[in-house]
């Protein structure tokens, strides 16, 4: 039997997602896409990331209040490339596959534009991350890959970055 | 290429913030740089210089006076540590005195032995000479972001480069 859609909403991310934010960075299967991989590297990365809500550039799904999903656009401190920033996403690993990465995406997409009237943005991701694939859905197309950018275990990884016109 | 014998390097301080400061708010070298004016710019500086606390800088000085300086941005993250982004600048008036070729194989030197990294990248905007002594030794580009840069209504690219150290 289909599962029931779920009733996902998006509002601005508070600085007390945090936790949320940390417990699926947390996640080996997480982890695993994001340059992260210790306790003190996850918590400087929540406390920038979720910081970005100062500004109101980052969205959070919640279901039943609940956050489960969090889209940051990382908004430049330079004027003349302030025309376009780096964002970054991620799903609760227990939610993945439900269609949240897809609206929250398209939600940040929207604010991007009509909101800090950016032209483009960009992303980087991991090769082999199957976000790539929505990626791809949403316009955006590769720009850049360096090989070799990721070291775990002695085995290397190529970093791939995408850009959308907005 | 030996170094030409008025020059010597040793680990950025602290203290060559105001000569960076100096160097980066002439508008020949600012154009090559995201910053546009002294706020920026003195950002920009603050973050350079607060390598030197890791020693990842290094100061490059003709005849005692600093003319150039190079600055690995060391990753924070264990995964990514084998890499690591790099900036260089050279006093204007010392330009053309092989001070650039001098400082860059230094700083290879310096990132593979100090920091045990290896591979070393850069940003480059579109028509910045200095892509030419990139490519000299040896970096290769692996990308182009167009539209990176937006001034005066005029955009310019980015391309990133790299080589195994």
């Amino acid at each position: 039997m289909p599962e029931e859609p779920l009733d996902v909403d998006i509002r601005y991310t508070y600085l007390t997602d945090a936790p949320y934010l940390r417990d699926w960075l947390l996640q080996k299967e997480v982890q695993r896409w994001f340059p992260v991989s210790q306790d003190k590297e996850i918590e400087d990365a929540t406390q920038c990331w979720v910081g970005f809500s100062r500004y109101n550039s980052s969205l959070t799904a919640t279901v039943d209040h609940v956050p489960c999903g969090i889209g940051t656009l990382f908004l430049m401190p330079y004027k003349k490339v302030a025309h376009h920033c780096l964002f970054k996403l991620v799903v609760d690993p227990k939610y993945q596959r439900k269609g949240i990465g897809r609206e929250l995406l398209k939600n940040l997409k929207h604010l991007a534009k009509t909101y800090f009237h950016l032209e483009l943005m960009h992303i980087e991701v991991f090769e082999g991350n199957p976000f790539i694939h929505l990626l791809e859905e949403f316009d955006f197309h590769e720009f850049a890959r360096q090989e070799k950018f990721v070291k775990e275990s002695d085995r290397y990884f190529a970093r791939i970055l995408y850009q959308s016109y907005l | 290429m030996t170094p030409p014998p008025e020059l010597n390097f040793r680990p950025t301080s602290l203290g060559d913030a105001p000569a960076l400061m100096q160097w980066l708010m002439d508008p020949k070298i600012l154009q090559w740089f995201p910053m546009i004016d002294a706020r920026e710019v003195e950002d920009a500086v603050r973050i350079w210089i607060g390598y030197s606390r890791l020693e990842a800088g290094l100061t490059a000085e003709w005849n005692g006076e600093p003319c150039g300086m190079a600055n690995l941005y060391i990753q924070p993250y264990e995964k990514l540590n084998h890499t690591c982004l790099f900036s260089i600048i050279v006093r204007e008036d010392m330009r053309g005195k092989g001070v650039g070729g001098a400082l860059l194989k230094q700083l290879m030197q310096y990132a593979k032995e100090k920091f045990k990294i290896e591979i070393l990248h850069l940003e480059v905007y579109e028509s910045n000479p200095a892509r030419k002594l990139y490519e000299r030794f040896g970096f290769k580009p692996f990308g182009s972001q167009a539209h990176f840069i937006k001034e005066n209504g005029k955009y310019l690219s980015k391309t990133f480069m790299q080589r195994q150290l």
